[in-house]
C-alpha cells in the first residue's frame, strides 16, 4: 500500500509538471531532492550530488572540459557537480548505445540528433526539452531554428547545439584551376567538362574520393539526390515510404552519379576503393595536385591544413598542407546545381550540428538546465570559434575573427540561408542501418548497379 | 582437500595406480576458469541468437528467425568461405617460410643469432599498428606501388592499386598476416629444430647425405611433431582473424574479405543486431571446433608420439 501511494504520488507530480511545463523544471528538481520519502525507484537509481556529461572524446574536448568547469562555478554547481566524461571517437556511437539503458547512462550526452538519437527517444530514454525552453526561452530562441529542428522528434525538441555546424562542401585547388583554365564549377554540366578537361592535362584523378571509408561516396549521393529530386525524397523515405528509392526521380539521380563516375572523374573504376580519407590520404590527392576537387565536409579545411604536419598539441600545422592553404590555394564552392531539378541550389547536406541530448531518468533536470545554458554564451562561442567550430547560435557572427574568418563567415550565410540541410543519411537514418547505407553507396560506384542500390536502400526500416 | 589428505588417497607417497592422479578437485580453479570465461559467455550468445537485441533495453525471443535470416543471407555464407580461404592461404604461405627461416636460424653461427633476432620484431608489434603501417604503405599515389611502378605497374598487382579488387585484397591481407606471424612460427621451428640430436646428422652425413637430404630425411620427419603444433595454431588464429581485416580492407571491396568474425562484429558493432551476430559467433565457434576435431583426429596429434624414440 505505501509503496503503491508513493508511485501514484510521483506520478501525480510528473504529470503534473508536465502539464505546467513552466513551472516544470523547478517541480521536477523540488521532488528529484525531496529528501527520501519520494525516492522512486528511477531517481534513486542515479548517482547522488552529480550530473555526468559524456563527449565524443577527440581533439575538441578543452571546450567540453571549460564548460563544466564554467558550470561548477556557478551556485547549482556547488549543490550538484558536473563530471566530464569521454569515449574515443570512433566507438562513441557504440559504446554510448550498451550504456544507455544501464545505470551508468550518462546525464547529458552529446550526439548527431537524428536517428543517432531516436532509438533512445523510441525506447522513452530522452528527456524532451520543451520545459526547459518554455523556463528560459533563450535556451530556443539563441540558436538558428533550422539547425535546432534536426534534433526534434514529432513535437519535442530532444538537443542543444553544442559544437559546430559542418556542411559538406566542394572543395578545390584554385592554382591547378587556374594553371589548366579551368572555370570553378557552377553547375552539373560544368563539373563534368572541368573533370574531362583536367584529366586531359594530365590530373589523374580530378575529384579525390575516399571510397575505402565509403562514407566519403555518400555525400555524391545525399547532393545530386537533392538537387535533382528536392529534399523531399529523402525526408519522405526517412518518414518510411520505402518507394521513393524506385521513384523516377531516384533512377535519375543514380543515372547522374553513373555518368560522373564512367567518366573517369573519380580515377580509374574502383581505384577510389584503395583510398581513404581517414588515413590522410585524400588530403594529400589534394595538396599534391593529384586530385583537384574534393566533397567533403568542412572539417576538410583543417584536416587539408594539417596534412604532413609534424606539430604536435596546440603548436599550428607546418606540413606541405599548412603551405597550401596559407598560399590560398585551397578553394571551396557550394555543389553545382543540376537545371530541371526540384532541388534548391543553396540546399546543403552534411553533419547539422552536435547536440547535447538530456537522459530522461536524470536526477537533477534544474542543474542540467543550467549546465544547458553555457551552450549561448559569447565565451563558449569564441571557444569554439578558436577551434575552428563554426558554432549555430545567432550571435556567431559578430564573434567571428582570426585567419579563417572568411571560409567561417561564408559557411555561416551558407547555413543562415539553406532552405533545406539534409543530416548525412547514416546519420539520419538509426545507427542500425549504417552499414546498409554504406555498403550500398560503395558498390553502386562499383557496380553502377541501380537495381541493387535501390533493393538495398528499400530493405532500410523494416517495419518494426 | 583436507579431508581427503588424512585419506592419505591423493598423498604424495600414496602408490599404485594412484600415482600423479590427483582427485578431480585438482582441475576445479581451471575448470571454474574456464566455465565462467568460456563455457557460460557461449552459452548466452546461443541463447542471444534467438532473440533480437540492439543493446537497449532488454532481450526478446524471437525464435529461430535469427538464424533462418542468416542462412538465407549471402553475405554469412561467402563469409565463411572467405575465412577458409584465407586461413588456408596463411598456412600455405607461412608455413614453408618459417620452416626455412626457423631451421636457418637453428643453427649456431652468431650472425644468425642477431639475424633472428632482427626477424624477430615484426611480433612485437601490435596487430593494429602493423596494419595502419601497411595501409600507408601500400597507398597508390604515394606508397610502394607508386614508388615501384615497374613492378606494381602490371594486372598482376591491379596497376597498384591492391585494395581495389578482391583477388589483390586477400592477396594483401595474406602477406601482411605473412609479415606478422611469420617469426612466431620460426621461433616455434627453431626451437624444434634445436632439439634434433647431432647423432642423427653426423650418422647421416657418414652415410654421405648431403645437406638437401639431411633436410628431407631428418629434419622434416623430425618436426613433424612441430608443425603440427604450429599449423594448428595458424589455423585457429586464421578463422578468428579480425583486426588486421578492420584496418586493412574493412571487409571491402564489396564484401569480398568480410570474414565470418568480421561480419560478425559490423552485425553486432554497427548495425546493433546482437541476434545475428551471435549467430555468426555460435557456427563460427562450432566450425572451429570442428575444424581443429578434425585436425587433431587427422594428423594424429591427440596420440603423439616422440619422434626420438631408439636415440
Amino acid at each position: 500500500m505505501v509503496i503503491s501511494r508513493q508511485r501514484l504520488w510521483h506520478g501525480a507530480a510528473v504529470s503534473g509538471a508536465a502539464l505546467l511545463a513552466g513551472v516544470a523544471v523547478s517541480a521536477c528538481g523540488a521532488s528529484a531532492s525531496a529528501k527520501t520519502t519520494i525516492k522512486a525507484k528511477a531517481a534513486s537509481a542515479r548517482p547522488a550530488g552529480k550530473i555526468t556529461v559524456l563527449v565524443y572524446g577527440d581533439a575538441q574536448n578543452s571546450v567540453e572540459k571549460w564548460e563544466v568547469a564554467q558550470y561548477n562555478k556557478t551556485p547549482e554547481g556547488h549543490k550538484v557537480k558536473a563530471v566530464f566524461e569521454s569515449i574515443p571517437g570512433a566507438d562513441y556511437q557504440t559504446k554510448l548505445q550498451t550504456i544507455m539503458s544501464t545505470s551508468s547512462a550518462p546525464d547529458i550526452f552529446f550526439n548527431w540528433g537524428g536517428g543517432s538519437i531516436e532509438q533512445f527517444q523510441k525506447a522513452g530514454l530522452l528527456m524532451p526539452l520543451n520545459g526547459m525552453m518554455k523556463a528560459n526561452p533563450k535556451l530556443k530562441t539563441s540558436f538558428l531554428p533550422s539547425i535546432l529542428n534536426a534534433a526534434k522528434i514529432g513535437k519535442n525538441y530532444y538537443g542543444i547545439p553544442m559544437r559546430g555546424t559542418q556542411p559538406v562542401v566542394l572543395f578545390y585547388d584554385k592554382a591547378l584551376l587556374r594553371k589548366d583554365g579551368v572555370p570553378v564549377p557552377k553547375t552539373w554540366a560544368q563539373l563534368l567538362s572541368d573533370a574531362k578537361t583536367l584529366k586531359r592535362k594530365g590530373v589523374s584523378v580530378p575529384i579525390a574520393d575516399g571510397g575505402g571509408d565509403q562514407w566519403p561516396t555518400q555525400m555524391w549521393f545525399e547532393y545530386v539526390y537533392d538537387r535533382i529530386a528536392g529534399p523531399s525524397l529523402v525526408t519522405d523515405g526517412l518518414a518510411g515510404n520505402r518507394k521513393v528509392w524506385a521513384s523516377a526521380a531516384s533512377r535519375k539521380a543514380l543515372a547522374y552519379i553513373k555518368q560522373l563516375v564512367q567518366s573517369g572523374a573519380f580515377g580509374p573504376a574502383k581505384s577510389w576503393d584503395s583510398v581513404k580519407f581517414t588515413s590522410g590520404q585524400t588530403a594529400q590527392m589534394m595538396v599534391n595536385g593529384i586530385s583537384a576537387f574534393e566533397l567533403m565536409g568542412s572539417w576538410d579545411y583543417s584536416t587539408i591544413q594539417s596534412q604532413g604536419s609534424t606539430a604536435t598539441g596546440t603548436n599550428p600545422p607546418n606540413g606541405p598542407g599548412a603551405a597550401f592553404v596559407k598560399d590560398g590555394k585551397l578553394g571551396w564552392t557550394a555543389f553545382p546545381s543540376i537545371p530541371g531539378g526540384k532541388g534548391n541550389s543553396a540546399d546543403l547536406a552534411g553533419n547539422t550540428e552536435n547536440y547535447y541530448s538530456v537522459l530522461a531518468k536524470t536526477r537533477y533536470p534544474q542543474a542540467v538546465a543550467d549546465f544547458l545554458k553555457i551552450m549561448y554564451t559569447p565565451a563558449f562561442v569564441k571557444n569554439e570559434l578558436a577551434l575552428g567550430n563554426l558554432t549555430t547560435t545567432k550571435n556567431t557572427p559578430k564573434l567571428i575573427s582570426g585567419p579563417s574568418a572568411g571560409w567561417l563567415r561564408w559557411q555561416y550565410e551558407l547555413v543562415n540561408h539553406a532552405p533545406h540541410f539534409q543530416l548525412s543519411w547514416d546519420q539520419a537514418y538509426p545507427q542500425t542501418d549504417t552499414n546498409t547505407i554504406h555498403t550500398a553507396v560503395a558498390n553502386y560506384f562499383d557496380d553502377l548497379n541501380a537495381n541493387q542500390f535501390i533493393k538495398a536502400m528499400e530493405s532500410l526500416r523494416p517495419a518494426a | 582437500m583436507t579431508t581427503l589428505t588424512p585419506s592419505g588417497r591423493t598423498g604424495r607417497n600414496s602408490g599404485g595406480a594412484r600415482i600423479g592422479r590427483p582427485s578431480f578437485l585438482w582441475s576445479m580453479p581451471a575448470i571454474t576458469f574456464f566455465a565462467l570465461f568460456a563455457i557460460v559467455p557461449l552459452g548466452v550468445v546461443a541463447w542471444l541468437s534467438f532473440t533480437s537485441w540492439d543493446a537497449i533495453g532488454s532481450p526478446h525471443w524471437v525464435g529461430t528467425a535469427n538464424w533462418s535470416a542468416m542462412f538465407s543471407d549471402p553475405i554469412f555464407l561467402k563469409s565463411f568461405r572467405i575465412t577458409a580461404l584465407l586461413t588456408a592461404l596463411g598456412i600455405v604461405t607461412q608455413t614453408p617460410v618459417s620452416l626455412l627461416i626457423g631451421v636457418w636460424a637453428a643453427g649456431p653461427q652468431r650472425n644468425r643469432g642477431i639475424l633472428s633476432a632482427l626477424y624477430f620484431i615484426p611480433l612485437l608489434m601490435s596487430s593494429l599498428a602493423i596494419s595502419v603501417v601497411w595501409v600507408s604503405l601500400l597507398n597508390p599515389y604515394f606508397g610502394l606501388p607508386h614508388e615501384l611502378h615497374a613492378v606494381f605497374g602490371g594486372g598482376l598487382f591491379n596497376d597498384g592499386f591492391l585494395f581495389s579488387s578482391p583477388t589483390t585484397a586477400i592477396g594483401v591481407l595474406t602477406f601482411v598476416g605473412m609479415w606478422q606471424w611469420t617469426p612466431f612460427h620460426t621461433l616455434i621451428y627453431q626451437g624444434g629444430a634445436r632439439a634434433i640430436p647431432d647423432v642423427l646428422y653426423q650418422a647421416a652425413a657418414i652415410d654421405g647425405a648431403g645437406r638437401v637430404r639431411q633436410f628431407f630425411y631428418i629434419t622434416l620427419p623430425q618436426l613433424r611433431n612441430t608443425m603440427m603444433t604450429s599449423i594448428v595454431l595458424m589455423l585457429v588464429g586464421g578463422l578468428t582473424t579480425f583486426d588486421t581485416i578492420l584496418v586493412l580492407t574493412q571487409g571491402q571491396p564489396g564484401t569480398s574479405t568480410t570474414s565470418a568474425a568480421y561480419y560478425m562484429y559490423t552485425k553486432a558493432f554497427q548495425s546493433f543486431q546482437f541476434g545475428n551476430a551471435s549467430v555468426i559467433a555460435v557456427v563460427l565457434a562450432v566450425f572451429t571446433t570442428l575444424v581443429s576435431l578434425v585436425v587433431v583426429r587427422v594428423s594424429g596429434w591427440d596420440k603423439m608420439r616422440s619422434t626420438q624414440e631408439g636415440v
